[in-house]
């Protein structure tokens, strides 16, 4: 403290240099003739008095500001801005005024200070839910309380261009073990609105939902997504992840916006009746090929809707003792309604398949889904119907833990606790009709957080 | 804030006082700059047309973010800010509403007009901003505005933050305190 003492005479008489070389400077050469050199000294004598008063005002100010600093409390609590006192001088004036605004902008600090921005570096978020049920909403044959997913999301920013996501998320199987799985983990180029390219794992860009509708169940309005379209360790029997190459982007065309995506990857495989998705590449080079084209309107009544086809193409191996090779096309459309009031979902899947080694032939199945949502004050309920009619002739499926048909009635609902966590209820009916002639009732809770 | 050390705010002062007796003591009440100068400077309106915080000092300014495509909180916040609107239109009062866009990828000046006209949102003194994404965030971070990217989605909360016709921070709100009469 006494060095900055010290430091701040040495400075006050620069100081006071600087101003005097700065009112000589201000005072126009004419004006110098002998009497108003006088009169203009004095004056100048008067500034240079009142000036020295302020900067006598203003280092009190900075010792001040000082003390505070190094008894300062980190505290949220705003400060009391002191009512401005009557200005006994234009430096004493100018004081209150620097007190003042250094004070807003104080609080206005200090209460963002407990708040994370999206600029901090490596951002960590994520998702998180537990739940109950008369069922296991992904394995029926369990039933009462359970563990859902916590979810990591990790963007770090690495500049302009360049983009990186990674999502890790622990799930658990049904024998109750907790495994964490790299779910997306892709880097990638924006070279403008138009085009963005990502390497790595990603959702495969099909329909609406594998792309809308990640690992957080909070960011999903219904309690699951449909059955034939869950994540594959979860029953889904559409590779809902691809390892590779995708171009995504989206264009403004009329008062719309034309959004596309293209990707290839490597080919899925049925490991243990399971899709995988092959992280570390396949060992017959076979790849999968697909793109998505959709229009969304954003004029009129047709604000929000959402319409698009998709189609991908794809050899799948299995790990039967004699395993089979199957040319798996997929097609359809997509729509949605996505305003204020609904949120409306269809989405539609055809299968031409063929087992290529000749013995089973070409077979269709097809798969589907439709949800009504209707965003009430109290919160959003919905009702949808699904599903699947899978031949069980096609290797695809036959060789599918999952690859069974169904169909699946459910209503539920969504409430909004707060902004970041919310409680989803389903009552849903399920009849199998190939594998087996069972049918299932089920109740379900969801609690889902955002983090 | 940034923190000055007792040296350089000494120079600094002096430097001022110099400045104040060259150029006269009318200058006094320019000398510190409101919150609303000091945040990011350059953004674009919903008709493509650059826009300065500092155009709009001279009326209050209420100012909150969101996306067109967020079809739960943003609403709701927008409706707030109708709200408020018509409170002022019956006192005779005039601010200007400004709402900055958070996704700097899918939401430009046509966006916004869009979306502007689709929810019969057109008043000249409500402004929708879009500004690159560096500005974005730090606008976000100097006004408490949270948010962060889940793909397509965005993560985040309401607030709707309140200056002075000077341009002077005067507070916020959030959904936990969201009792806005007494900031208007």
């Amino acid at each position: 403290m006494r060095r900055t003492t010290m430091t701040s005479t040495r400075l006050q008489r620069c100081a006071v240099a600087l101003f005097a070389v700065a009112i000589v400077a201000a005072v126009p050469a004419p004006a110098l003739s002998a009497t108003v050199e006088r009169k203009t000294l004095a004056e100048m004598q008067k500034q240079l008095d009142a000036s020295l008063q302020m900067i006598q005002a203003l280092t009190e100010r900075v010792r001040e500001l000082e003390a505070r600093q190094t008894t300062a409390v980190t505290t949220a609590a705003p400060v009391p801005v002191p009512a401005p006192a009557v200005a006994a001088s234009p430096a004493a004036a100018n004081n209150a005024r620097l007190e003042a605004d250094e004070q807003k902008l104080e609080q206005l600090e200090k209460e963002n200070a407990s708040r994370s921005a999206d600029d901090t570096g490596l951002p960590l978020h994520g998702f998180a839910d537990v739940g109950a049920g008369t069922h296991n909403p992904i394995n029926p044959a369990l039933q009462g309380f359970n563990v859902g997913n916590l979810d990591f999301y990790i963007t770090p920013r690495l500049g302009d261009r360049t983009r990186a996501l990674f999502e890790m998320n622990t799930e658990v199987s049904s024998e109750g073990s907790v495994g964490v799985d790299l779910e997306r983990a892709q880097i990638g180029y924006q070279f403008n609105d138009q085009a963005t390219v990502w390497m790595g794992r990603f959702h495969s860009p099909y329909g609406y939902v594998n792309t809308a509708l990640h690992h957080g169940n909070w960011i999903n309005n219904s309690l699951r997504r449909p059955k034939f379209l869950q994540f594959e360790d979860n029953g889904g029997i559409v590779p809902a992840h691809t390892v590779g190459l995708w171009v995504t982007g989206s264009s403004h065309a009329g008062t719309g916006k034309v959004l596309y995506d293209f990707y290839g990857g490597n080919s899925q495989e049925i490991i243990g009746g399971v899709l995988d998705m092959r992280n570390a590449g396949n060992a017959h080079g076979k790849l999968i090929f697909g793109g998505r084209l959709g229009y969304q309107f954003n004029e009129g009544a047709a604000e929000g809707l959402l319409l698009g086809v998709h189609a991908f193409s794809t050899h799948i191996v299995d790990d039967a003792m004699v395993p089979t090779e199957t040319r798996v096309l997929a097609y359809g459309g997509y729509a949605v309604y996505d305003t204020d009031q609904w949120e409306n979902i269809a989405e539609i899947y055809l299968f031409d398949n063929q087992d290529l080694s000749g013995v089973r032939g070409s077979h269709r199945s097809d798969a589907g889904f439709v949800q009504f949502g209707y965003r009430a004050p109290w919160g959003l309920p919905y009702a949808r119907y699904e599903r699947a009619a899978l031949s069980q002739s096609d290797t695809y499926f036959a060789a599918q833990l999952s690859g069974a048909s169904y169909h699946r009635v459910a209503l539920g609902a969504r409430f909004d606790i707060d902004l970041k966590s919310a409680i989803k209820l389903e009552l849903a009916n399920t009849r199998l009709t190939d594998r087996s002639r069972d049918q299932f009732g089920e109740g379900l809770v969801q609690y889902a957080i955002r983090f | 804030m940034m923190i000055q050390n007792p040296a350089s705010r000494l120079w600094t002062a002096a430097w001022v006082c110099a400045v104040l007796l060259a150029g006269g003591a009318t200058a006094a009440a320019d000398l510190a700059g409101a919150p609303l100068d000091q945040l990011p400077p350059s953004w674009r309106d919903e008709r493509g047309q650059p826009l300065a915080f500092t155009d709009l000092i001279g009326h209050r300014v209420i100012l909150s973010m969101a996306y067109t495509r967020c079809h739960t909180t943003c609403p709701a916040t927008i409706m707030q800010l109708q709200r408020m609107q018509q409170v002022l239109d019956a006192r005779g009062e005039q601010a200007s509403f400004v709402i900055v866009g958070y996704d700097t990828q899918d939401d430009d000046p046509a966006s916004w007009r869009q979306y502007q006209i689709n929810r019969r949102l057109e008043r000249r003194n409500w402004h929708f901003l879009t500004g690159a994404p560096q500005a974005v965030r730090q606008l976000a971070r100097q006004l408490g505005f949270e948010f962060w990217h889940y793909d397509s989605h965005i993560m985040h909360d309401s607030r709707i933050v309140f200056f002075d016709s000077q341009g002077f921070y005067s507070g916020a709100i959030t959904p936990a305190s969201g009792d806005w009469s007494a900031l208007l």
